[in-house]
């Protein structure tokens, strides 16, 4: 069956048609604006068994494995929240035994999507690391967490991480057309190659915009539509992290969030309210509101700094000029069907 | 009466109606860039046209003087470069892709490099480009041939086609299975490819084409289809399309440069007045 043209629709729909128990799952936002709403909706659908990909997992990665969704997690930084006294979801799980996680670096985590971004099988990074207990301890990958092999050029020793094809990617950007063109802008981070490097990719996004808005800024796509399995419209669909031009972290909010993330209990807590009790962001925004009033979120939205447009116009954009003759040939069509005609290049 | 057509316009229908709705297609310059925008315009609206530069989803408005030509349209959905086309094709993201070729072999193995021998050449073609990388891993390719020639065996070999025929092409383990060329277009006729051995095999004549005619240019004993046909003649839509859309297409080259010239020459004698 042909897709539909618009690929527009509510979170509780992409996550349910795209998401599975036991996927592989990559958020593919890092560190800054995560795609707050769509790890909301995974938790609520009770998603168990994923594999989770997290570039630097903040508390979009504590949400899922405090949610009880994550058995197995790959990434390269540890939220932790309060310090020594502190303590975060990840360490709780890694405690409690429910949940197992390979280390790599940024770097390494990185060249694993962009390997699979581009159909490759593993990708050569950077060999220093090979001394160090990241190449020496490892967790569910085993021996697949890293290969060495003998670079056939210089006959060095180089170090090499598998390709990842995730299944699903999850990712927050600024605007996308109904068809998923998604454009997204700032700190690129590894966004681009986590979404291109999966089976899926549900998008969300501050606006569904006109399509004559995505031609006219075809350098800010980062996903092309054909990819695209859903969209789905969610305005401050990374609060509290912030969306470039939209609005910045809320830190008030994100600051009850760390207190909360110190202990199980307030964890839970925190989740009760924003995640479970909140059946969509609308409803975690009418509760945010009720608390803090509207002024939290007023405070906190961008002012317009806009990058200055491209130019992508052309000279003209039809064959045939202002007196509908063809440019090269300087005929109307009248006459160059007249001359086919009479030069005998006419068949049927 | 059903209007009248080149033969140029013939040859760009006909492959238009191989790109389907919602294909992803990877268009060269000239006959099928044009045949993309038709097939945009009148029966695959959810075609995503790309170009190898990495113009992702254009709807070209004038037809492109090269591959990263974005004046040929109005702005398109996303800019990437090439390096991530061809890693998007070898992942299998691409339906369809077009080549022109200079010499094919009974298999559709091409060349497009040189003609005699490729350290002294009688003469030297552009190369690859893209033909090889695409040949490989699109899902079809659709081959057009207007000035080359069927051969025994290719001066050089620039893309894969079945190789040495059979089941030779998936066994090797190289591309894709079931991938590689779907059709060759000629100015005379439309050839398939065996579904066992993967000889090129006719399909279609042109009107006013005979076998012999197509015969007399293959070396080998030429198969051809139990249901020859005759290439289906264009619909009127289609020709005025190709028609608004590349009128220099429409009537061929020959005729494009000759009243190029005529109207060249008049623009300088009206200034000169």
């Amino acid at each position: 069956m042909a897709p539909p043209a618009s690929k527009v629709m509510q979170a509780k729909e992409a996550i349910g048609t795209f998401v599975h128990d036991g996927d592989h799952l990559v958020i593919g936002n890092y560190t800054v604006g995560t795609c707050a709403e769509l790890v909301f909706e995974v938790i609520r659908q009770h998603k168990k068994g994923l594999t989770l990909y997290s570039q630097s997992g903040v508390f979009d990665v504590e949400v899922l494995v405090a949610g009880g969704c994550v058995d197995r997690l790959v990434s390269t930084y540890v939220y932790r929240a309060g310090g020594k006294e502190g303590g975060s979801a990840v360490e709780r799980a890694l405690q409690a035994g429910t949940l197992e996680m390979e280390d790599y670096t940024n770097f390494q985590y990185n060249a694993r999507l962009v390997a699979g971004m581009h159909g490759f099988t593993y990708m050569q990074v950077l060999e220093g690391a090979m001394v160090t207990d990241l190449f020496k301890k490892r967790s569910f990958l085993g021996k697949d967490k890293y290969r060495v092999i003998t670079c056939p050029y210089t006959g060095k020793q180089v170090l090499t991480v598998p390709a990842a094809n995730p299944d699903v990617c999850i990712v927050h950007v600024q605007r996308s057309d109904k068809f998923g063109n998604a454009q997204y802008w700032g700190a690129l981070g590894s966004v681009a190659a986590a979404a291109l490097a999966s089976k899926h990719i549900i998008v969300s996004c501050e606006e569904v915009v006109e399509h004559d808005i995505i031609q006219s800024s075809p350098h800010l796509t980062i996903i092309p539509a054909y990819r695209v399995d859903a969209v789905v419209e969610i305005p401050w669909g990374a609060h509290p992290t912030e969306v470039l031009g939209y609005y910045n972290l809320d830190r008030a909010a994100y600051a009850n969030f760390f207190m909360a993330d110190m202990t199980g209990d307030g964890l839970k807590n925190w989740m009760d309210e924003w995640v479970y009790a909140s059946r969509d962001r609308q409803a975690y925004l009418d509760n945010y509101i009720s608390k803090f009033g509207s002024q939290g979120l007023d405070a906190i939205r961008a002012k317009a700094y806009y990058s200055a447009p491209a130019n992508y116009g052309a000279a003209y954009t039809s064959c045939w000029d202002n007196e509908n003759r063809e440019r090269t040939m300087g005929v109307t069509l009248a006459e160059l069907e007249k001359i086919m005609e009479e030069r005998g290049l006419l068949y049927g | 009466m059903a209007k009248r057509y080149t033969l140029d316009e013939l040859l760009i229908i006909t492959v238009a109606r191989e790109i389907h709705d919602h294909d992803r297609v990877i268009l060269g310059v000239g006959l099928p860039t044009t045949a993309g925008a038709m097939a945009k315009a009148l029966h695959a609206p959810h075609a995503t046209l790309m170009m190898e530069s990495g113009i992702i989803d254009f709807e070209p408005l004038v037809p492109p003087n090269h591959i990263a030509d974005a004046n040929a349209c109005r702005g398109f959905s996303s800019a990437t470069d090439l390096f991530s086309m061809f890693t998007m094709t070898y992942r299998g993201f691409v339906d369809v892709c077009f080549l022109g070729v200079a010499q094919i072999d009974k298999f559709g193995n091409i060349n497009t490099t040189v003609i005699g021998d490729y350290y002294k050449p009688k003469l030297r073609l552009p190369g690859s480009g893209g033909a090889c990388d695409f040949l490989s891993y699109a899902k079809h390719t659709i081959l057009t041939m207007r000035g080359g020639e069927f051969v025994q065996k290719l001066d050089y070999f620039t893309s894969p086609g079945y190789l040495e025929g059979g089941d030779s092409r998936d066994k090797s383990g190289l591309f894709p299975i079931g991938s590689g060329p779907s059709m060759l277009l000629t100015t005379k006729g439309v050839f398939r490819f065996d579904p066992v051995t993967k000889e090129l095999c006719l399909a279609q004549v042109h009107p006013g084409v005979s076998l012999d005619m197509v015969k007399k240019d293959i070396p080998w004993d030429l198969k051809v289809a139990q249901d020859l046909t005759v290439t289906p003649a264009p619909k009127d839509e289609e020709i005025d399309f190709i028609r608004r859309f590349a009128p220099t297409e429409a009537v061929g080259r020959k005729m494009m440069y000759e009243l190029g010239m005529i109207n060249a020459l008049r623009k300088m004698q009206e200034r000169a007045k």
